[in-house]
């Protein structure tokens, strides 16, 4: 015992340090198998049905069908209504999480609960709320109608309008929590301070507030992109067949023509553009980053 | 913008032109303002000059703070009026009253490195490029930050953080810059560093500047002139020599003596002096010439320092040493004064020659240091 502990100063260290990793691997280890089995295995198992032929050969078909004809068109408007719906979301949700953190504490508690809680409800039950709400007999045109404004009833179901008007309402409960805690932790006496330089409301907007609350717009606005990229219940319900989204197509190719390396291709097509959305907030982000670094020195 | 040219004078930083430190930069009149029923500001009157170091000394809760945000803008006044040169700016924005502000927690642009945030005043002003790189870097030199233009604040200690605010608060020249307890959130050995180079700054700028702090000998380091504020109301407004040998008020003596208060009657009047009896010890204490009528119940308040141990019985009172505590180079001690249950004297003595505890002495003062305020109903 005694040539033990004589022996021992460097090796119970390394003995700790092993102990520790081998307890950090066990801790670890629900996670990685969750991840493997849940996350790697389907991906790769849809990479590789995207890559394979009827005969079991490797080819790019499926890729180069999703993306020509009509299956491109379908893509090119998932992005555009995508891309709609994180602008208008970004708009709403930026003026919705303004005004809220203006608030006094209990109001503001009170408006999150209220943006917050139709998000409990089923998104179908929501969407059949809208299609209620914006058909040709529903409220908006009754309203508009009996205020005889001209050209009602407007259409607003069954085209572009309609789906961005869903969309962009599912999304809104993500940007403005998004931006609300950002503009929570905003100091507002740093405007107070602009002030006091002389800047007014409109130069500490757009110099103080708005550069402080940036990284939660790009966020927010990111998030609502993806997501609306791979949304499916209310593009489905509210739009017409010119406003198909991918994850539409997908869906058809799967349950009606059985056609699953088709909807695979597409399924990596959508996983690769939000890879991409997440590279180029990066990108820009870092541009900004970088230029304002050498526009100080 | 507009209103900005013709404030901004066009002097530059450092070896140029200064405005002339004459006239008034600042007047308050009739001051107020409350909340619900607290009176937080009660009628202040004040003008200050240009290139003077005003300080609002007093506790928390005195006024001192809404003042200033009333100047500044920050806060809106239920009457009276504030000058700023010869322009009545109460009614205006914060932003249009082209002051300086200083505040306690820096408030720098987290954005912004150290450079942009003291450009950014200039560059609301329409001040071409090259001017304000040029009155950026002397700012910068002058506070000693020459090198950390280019960082951001987050990168930078505290004391370091204040003196960006500073810069940015100078850097366009307003005519008066307000600080809010600015050292309040540093350590001490900082706080008295940048007192010194507050002051120098000041001084060698010629700014005229309103300093808020709690801090009775940061008040009396830094100003030319302090107003002591005590539940809404100004006190005195004086310099430090004046408040502290002058006291107008038994607050101000004991908020800037610490004095001691010993109760008394007026028992007759020189041509110089007053002579009061005190309750105490029954001994006579003679103090500056007062106008109130013999037989007038006054207290005779004396700071600390300004007391001298003699033989017993030599002084206005005799007591026994309780206390003596070694403070460096001087000595306090508590005494117990013969004849009566009043608090300790408090009696501050060059530690060379310092009393010991239970020795026996008597107390004397100058009567110049003795000043007296008449007993108000009830105190």
């Amino acid at each position: 015992m005694a040539a033990l502990t004589a022996t021992a100063p460097a090796r119970p260290r390394k003995l700790l340090a092993s102990r520790k990793t081998r307890v950090g691997i066990l801790y670890a280890l629900p996670v990685v198998v969750y991840l493997l089995v849940l996350f790697v295995y389907p991906i790769f198992t849809t990479l590789f049905l995207s890559l394979k032929n009827a005969d079991g050969s490797l080819t790019l078909h499926w890729y180069a069908e999703a993306l020509t004809g009509v299956n491109l068109s379908v893509l090119i408007t998932t992005l555009r209504i995508s891309a709609e719906t994180a602008l208008l979301s970004l708009v709403f949700g930026f003026l919705l999480a303004n005004a809220i953190s203006r608030l006094k504490p209990l109001w503001a508690a009170l408006a999150m609960l209220i943006v917050v809680v139709p998000h409990f409800i089923s998104a179908l039950v929501r969407t059949y709320g809208w299609i209620i709400l914006l058909g040709d007999k529903g409220l908006v045109n009754e309203t508009l109608g009996a205020m005889s404004v001209p050209g009602a009833p407007f259409r607003l179901l069954y085209n572009e309008l309609g789906v961005v008007i869903g969309t962009t309402s599912m999304m809104l409960p993500y940007t403005v929590l998004l931006l609300y805690g950002v503009m929570r932790g905003v100091d507002r006496r740093l405007l107070a301070a602009a002030s006091s330089m002389g800047a007014g409301r409109v130069t500490i907007f757009r110099r103080i507030y708005l550069p402080l609350v940036a990284p939660g717009l790009a966020s927010a606005g990111l998030l609502s992109f993806i997501l609306s990229l791979g949304y499916y219940i209310t593009p489905a319900l509210m739009g017409g067949p010119n406003q198909t989204m991918i994850a539409t197509l997908i869906n058809q190719q799967v349950t009606k023509e059985n056609q699953w390396n088709g909807a695979a291709a597409q399924g990596v097509i959508l996983l690769l553009l939000t890879f991409a959305g997440l590279l180029l907030v990066k990108l820009v982000s870092s541009l900004g980053a970088s230029r304002k670094k050498r526009s100080a020195s | 913008m507009a209103e900005f040219d013709v404030v901004t004078p066009s002097v530059t930083v450092a070896g140029g032109t200064l405005p002339t430190a004459t006239g008034k930069a600042l007047s308050v009149v009739a001051l107020r303002k409350t909340y619900g029923d607290v009176v937080a500001v009660d009628e202040a009157s004040m003008e200050i000059a240009a290139g003077e170091f005003v300080t609002f000394l007093g506790a928390s809760g005195s006024g001192k703070t809404t003042t200033l945000m009333m100047i500044a803008g920050f806060c809106e006044p239920d009457s009276g009026t504030i000058t700023v040169g010869d322009r009545d700016v109460t009614k205006l924005a914060p932003q249009k009253r082209n002051l300086g502000f200083v505040f306690q927690q820096y408030l720098l642009f987290p954005h912004m490195t150290v450079s942009e945030n003291v450009a950014f005043p200039l560059t609301l002003r329409g001040v071409p490029k090259d001017e304000i790189r040029r009155r950026v870097g002397e700012t910068l030199e002058i506070a000693g930050l020459s090198g950390f233009g280019n960082r951001k604040p987050r990168e930078l200690s505290g004391g370091q953080q204040q003196r960006v605010a500073l810069c940015r608060a100078l850097v366009y020249r307003p005519p008066v810059i307000l600080m809010d307890e600015p050292l309040g959130a540093l350590d001490k050995k900082l706080r008295d560093q940048l007192q010194v180079e507050i002051k120098a700054i000041q001084q060698e700028l010629g700014l005229t500047v309103i300093y808020v702090t709690h801090d009775q000998e940061e008040a009396l380091v830094m100003s030319d002139r302090i107003a002591v504020m005590r539940n809404g109301l100004i006190e005195q407004f004086d310099t430090p020599r004046e408040l502290f040998e002058r006291p107008r008020t038994p607050f101000v003596a004991d908020f800037l003596g610490a004095a001691n208060f010993l109760p008394g009657r007026i028992e007759q009047h020189t041509d110089e002096h007053t002579l009061v009896r005190l309750d105490a010890s029954g001994g006579l204490i003679k103090a500056r010439r007062h106008q109130l009528a013999s037989g007038t119940p006054v207290k005779a308040a004396v700071q600390p320092g300004r007391l001298r141990a003699c033989a017993p019985d030599d002084g206005f009172c005799t007591g026994t040493v309780e206390t003596a505590t070694y403070v460096g180079t001087l000595v306090r001690a508590g005494v117990r004064i013969d004849g009566g249950d009043a608090p300790l004297l408090r009696l501050e003595v060059p530690a060379g020659r310092g009393p010991v505890t239970g020795e026996r002495i008597g107390i004397t003062a100058d009567p110049d240091d003795v000043n007296l305020f008449a007993v108000e109903q009830g105190g």
